[in-house]
């Protein structure tokens, strides 16, 4: 049967070299020269390799994981201090700039201080978008109480962890964790303040489970900060929350005027804008002796005083920093600005009349309708600049402008993350792209130093022999006597106790895996030169007088490369994985520098395992595929090179 | 025999000395005093001390007088003291800890018998695993189910421990809930019987081991499975099939012989790796073994506990290249180990 079917295709395929023949003409006519043609054994072995399916796979993949990891860095800018608490232990999320169609028409407000915003349209309904949940005690934020309904919702606020919200008929509602006195009762004892403290001395009633106040006109502010909530009503500004995280708000708090226009919240420190347009943070000493950067005057010292001069009509916070509007339109930055937040952008026309702060970038808007961006510009936040508005917002990265009607009619900024975010609100995707090329680099610099010690110490001691052999050998034999990793994580500490600078420490940590790792490879090169040089050409060259170093690195050496090269590729993975196994330990390269051995530390306790599957999941994904594509290139290699093994296959 | 390995052995003395010196003056670099600390906290509990007089008497007590050779003759035990005393390895005496306040061979007792237990167990298992499907992929070279194996293998040994520690704990500890996560012992279990603590403690060890074992399939099994094939290809084995003998003794008795002489090799040389490998698997698993002492000793700068340690690596890897070379004389009739 089978026989049958051959002979039908093997008269088929007569038939068809016929009809081609007739049509088409012959097959280029050989010559002789080209059919005793010769391929070099070089040649042979790479059309070898690019048989193999599985190898040529993998080449291309380990391929464009180098250029993804060398070019990529470009592409994706890294502040290697940048931490961000706010953003911590996001997962992979791409929702974050997704504002809702039903809010688009007719916004009245938008806000948000993390990884999710709260958007109240104009017909009193919350929407929230972003990344709503906590990954860790798995509280969803996007789930409203049932007091909140379509429809009801007079202003929202959003913080770190938690929403406050006031109905339409006053009742203010909160939601989120609770834990560090965000809403709800608080202990007073553990240094928060109880929002239902403040809101009963206030004189509000409660109207079943929530405080109501009777009269909505009159509330003037609702601004979330990290775990704190401050409620502007009539000149009072009614504060709750985390104060242990705010150094003046319990003084804030105590303090009522009755003139307190606004209220700015930083991470860490509060300040209030009063009807007269001064400004205060409560302490006597918040201003004392610190300098603010302005718009027009650059470096002013003491800032309180300069403020004192002039008539302050916004004032808006970031995370670090705040920033001050004075009614002649100049801008004064006050406080840490690691991002950029002091480098102000000047309107080309007009004078700015509002600033809204994200979490390290600023807005400003004109008079003349034009919006103006400065600050981290990460993830294209500050890409709104030059945009018509009739109103600004923010979220923590995003930066939003509305015009007339109320439509939203641009937005920039951080959209989400790919792979998440580490424990430090740090981008996990951008942290891979930078370790994979320190990772890379260590692995390549380990493997070359490995082998040129290896290449020269087998050459010499294959090619002479006698006492040089011996002594070599020796000297083989106590380096691979040393317990690598133990080793390797001594000398690493060691150097980590001088005060040597970040890039030399990589350094030596490049050169501590190359010079215990060259043994291995420089007795397999011994061995093959011992073979290589009994051989003829290595007698015809010694009778021409050509040297004795020249016949071993010139003559000897071309033909064991292709061992070394296939050793050289499956060492390459194995510094990967030494250079990773080490870092995660924490005796390679140091945090806040990413690996990707490194980017595990601390990854292996079960609330990590459990929670937060971005973190121990990507870092790993990427690792393996570099080390099982060299593996397979260099297997393959050896495969193609050794004319033994590949007939026989 | 005798003469060879007395030959070694001599060799193996000069190794160790120039390698402990090695390390000594390395780890001498770092800026830890041991007798300013001692005779800080001496003038603490009494004011009246002079500093200075106390220090030289805590640096004649440690040893710690003297040119760095002196000391490292000291701490090896072939130098005396200032009173004329050896007091040093040789005699047994590996310092203190000055963590524990504790000798240091105390200290490392119990994280020793640790260690060695769940090396030894993984061994077992890595070995009763990887041989037979070696052998199993050798003969059925080619087969679907060999490219299977030869396929997960690669993936097996291109991924770090940690690794795959981290997955089988998501998988076996957090999702599937059957291991714990890390530990050697349930708290509390203090008062359970003998028997009961044992199986407690095989349950805690349990992950780290399978671990281990997953981590060792991918090299070892390739690494058999080349032998293997090796061996039946030789002249051999066609002389045998065409004598008519069963497959079955051809594998195992003609084959089997020639495939082991590598694979002794690398068993025993992988034995002995582990026993720095397994500091990855206590560190991880927080396992009470000699691996997480040497890191929580270096991260607290305990001198004398790293060096004893470093020395014990640099042993186990010496004995082991002896152990290897004399082993291959006993499986290969053939290598003659006298020369």
């Amino acid at each position: 049967m089978a026989k049958n079917q051959n002979d039908k295709k093997g008269i088929l395929s007569t038939l068809g070299r016929w009809f081609r023949r007739m049509f088409f003409g012959a097959s280029k006519e050989l010559d002789v020269l080209e059919v005793e043609k010769l391929e070099s054994p070089s040649k042979l072995a790479i059309k070898a390799f690019f048989r193999r399916k599985l190898a040529v796979a993998a080449l291309i993949v380990l391929l464009s994981l180098f250029l993804f990891v060398f070019i990529g860095p470009y592409f994706f800018p890294m502040h290697l201090t940048y931490t961000d608490n706010l953003q911590a232990n996001i997962a992979p999320n791409f929702s974050m700039l997704s504002v809702p169609s039903g809010l688009k028409g007719n916004i009245r407000d938008i806000n948000g201080c993390s990884n999710f915003t709260v958007g109240v349209s104009n017909d009193n309904t919350l929407y929230m978008w972003g990344y709503t949940k906590d990954a860790l005690t798995k509280l969803d934020y996007s789930k409203f109480p049932d007091i909140i309904e379509e429809g009801n919702v007079l202003m929202a606020s959003a913080g770190f962890d938690h929403i406050i919200a006031i109905t339409t008929d006053g009742h203010i509602v909160g939601w989120g964790n609770k834990n560090n006195g965000q809403y709800g009762a608080a202990n007073e004892a553990d240094g928060y303040i109880s929002m239902d403290r403040v809101l009963s001395e206030a004189g509000f009633e409660k109207d079943g489970d929530y405080y109501k106040i009777p009269d909505t006109s009159k509330i003037e502010q609702l601004v979330c900060g990290y775990q704190a909530t401050a409620l502007v009503i009539d000149g009072h500004a009614y504060m709750w929350g985390n104060a242990r995280n705010y150094d003046n708000m319990k003084t804030l708090a105590e303090k009522q005027s009755g003139d307190i226009a606004k209220v700015a919240m930083t991470n860490y420190r509060i300040v209030v804008m009063k009807d007269d347009g001064s400004v205060s943070g409560g302490k006597a000493n918040f201003f004392f002796k610190q300098s603010a950067i302005s718009s027009t005057q650059g470096k002013v010292e003491s800032v309180g005083d300069y403020l004192k001069k002039s008539n302050v009509v916004d004032v808006t916070a970031t995370k670090d920093s705040m920033a001050f509007l004075t009614d002649e339109g100049e801008v004064l930055i006050f406080g840490t600005s690691s991002y950029g937040e002091d480098k102000i952008v000047l309107p080309e026309e007009g004078k700015y009349i509002k600033l809204v702060g994200g979490s390290q970038h600023i807005l400003g808007l004109t008079d003349t309708g034009k919006v103006y961006a400065w600050g981290y510009n990460s993830d294209g936040q500050t890409k709104i600049s030059g945009k018509d508005a009739d109103d600004i917002f923010t979220g923590s990265k995003q930066s939003y402008a509305v015009n007339e009607d109320d439509e939203l009619t641009a937005k920039a900024g951080l959209r989400g993350y790919l792979f998440g975010t580490d424990n430090k609100g740090r981008d996990t995707f951008t942290r891979i792209v930078h370790g994979g090329k320190m990772t890379m680099t260590i692995g390549a610099v380990a493997v070359i130093v490995s082998s040129i010690i290896a290449i020269i110490i087998g050459c010499l001691s294959g090619y002479f022999g006698g006492w040089v052999d011996m002594l070599l050998m020796r000297i083989t034999e106590i380096f691979s006597a040393i317990p690598f990793l133990p080793f390797a994580m001594m000398l690493s500490f060691i150097i980590r106790n001088y005060s040597i600078d970040e890039n030399t420490r990589i350094f030596i940590i490049m050169v501590i895996l190359g010079l215990l790792s060259w043994t291995g490879l420089a007795r397999m090169i011994r061995a093959q030169v011992l073979a290589e040089r009994e051989k003829e050409f290595v007698i015809a060259a010694k009778a021409m007088g050509v040297k004795e170093s020249r016949i071993a690195f010139k003559h000897i050496l071309p033909n064991i490369i292709s061992v070394i090269l296939v050793s050289m590729t499956l060492d390459f993975a194995g510094c990967l994985l030494t250079e990773s196994s080490l870092s995660y330990l924490g005796f390679g390269v140091q945090l806040p520098q990413p690996t990707w051995g490194n980017m595990l530390n601390g990854a292996n306790n079960s609330i990590v395992i459990q929670n937060y599957w971005w973190q121990w999941l990507f870092p790993p994904i990427f690792l393996s595929i570099a080390t099982i594509s060299i593996n397979i290139i260099g297997d393959t290699l050896r495969d193609v090179l050794d004319p033994k093994s590949s007939q026989e296959k | 025999m005798g003469k060879y390995v007395i030959k070694r052995i001599l060799y193996i003395v000069v190794v160790f000395l120039i390698l402990s010196l090695l390390i000594y003056l390395i780890y001498n670099m770092l800026p830890v005093d041991k007798a300013a600390a001692a005779a800080k906290s001496e003038i603490e509990g009494n004011k009246l001390l002079d500093f200075n007089d106390r220090y030289e008497y805590w640096k004649a007590k440690y040893g710690l007088d003297g040119n760095i050779l002196e000391r490292y003759g000291r701490w090896l035990g072939i130098y005396p003291y200032s009173d004329g005393s050896f007091n040093g390895i040789l005699q047994g005496n590996l310092g203190t800890s000055s963590f524990y306040g504790k000798p240091v061979a105390e200290v490392l007792a119990e994280p020793m018998k640790n260690t060695i237990f769940i090396n030894i167990f993984a061994t077992i298992l890595a070995l009763g695993i990887t041989l037979p499907l070696g052998i199993f992929c050798a003969v059925r070279r080619g087969s679907k189910r060999d490219v299977g194996v030869q396929v997960g293998t690669i993936v097996g040994y291109s991924l770090p421990t940690f690794i795959i520690a981290i997955v089988f704990i998501w998988l076996f500890a957090v999702v599937l809930g059957w291991f714990p996560v890390s530990g050697m012992q349930t708290a509390g279990s203090i008062g359970w019987s003998s028997w009961a603590r044992f199986w407690d403690r095989m349950y805690h060890f349990a992950l780290p081991l399978i671990v281990m074992t997953f981590c060792s399939l991918g090299g070892m099994t390739r690494y058999v499975r080349a032998s293997m094939i090796e061996a039946l290809s030789m002249d051999c084995i066609r002389t045998a099939r065409a004598k008519g003998l069963k497959e079955k003794a051809v594998i195992y008795s003609h084959a089997w012989r020639n495939a082991l002489i590598p694979i002794v090799t690398l068993v025993i040389g992988w034995f002995l790796g582990i026993f720095s490998g397994s500091l990855m698997i206590e560190n991880i698993f927080a396992l009470n073994g000699i691996g997480r002492v040497y890191f929580d000793s270096l991260t607290r700068s305990d001198n004398e506990v790293v060096l004893a340690l470093q020395m014990f690596y640099i042993i186990i890897s010496l004995f082991g290249n002896l152990i290897t070379d004399i082993a291959y004389g006993f499986v290969d009739p053939r290598v003659r180990v006298n020369k």
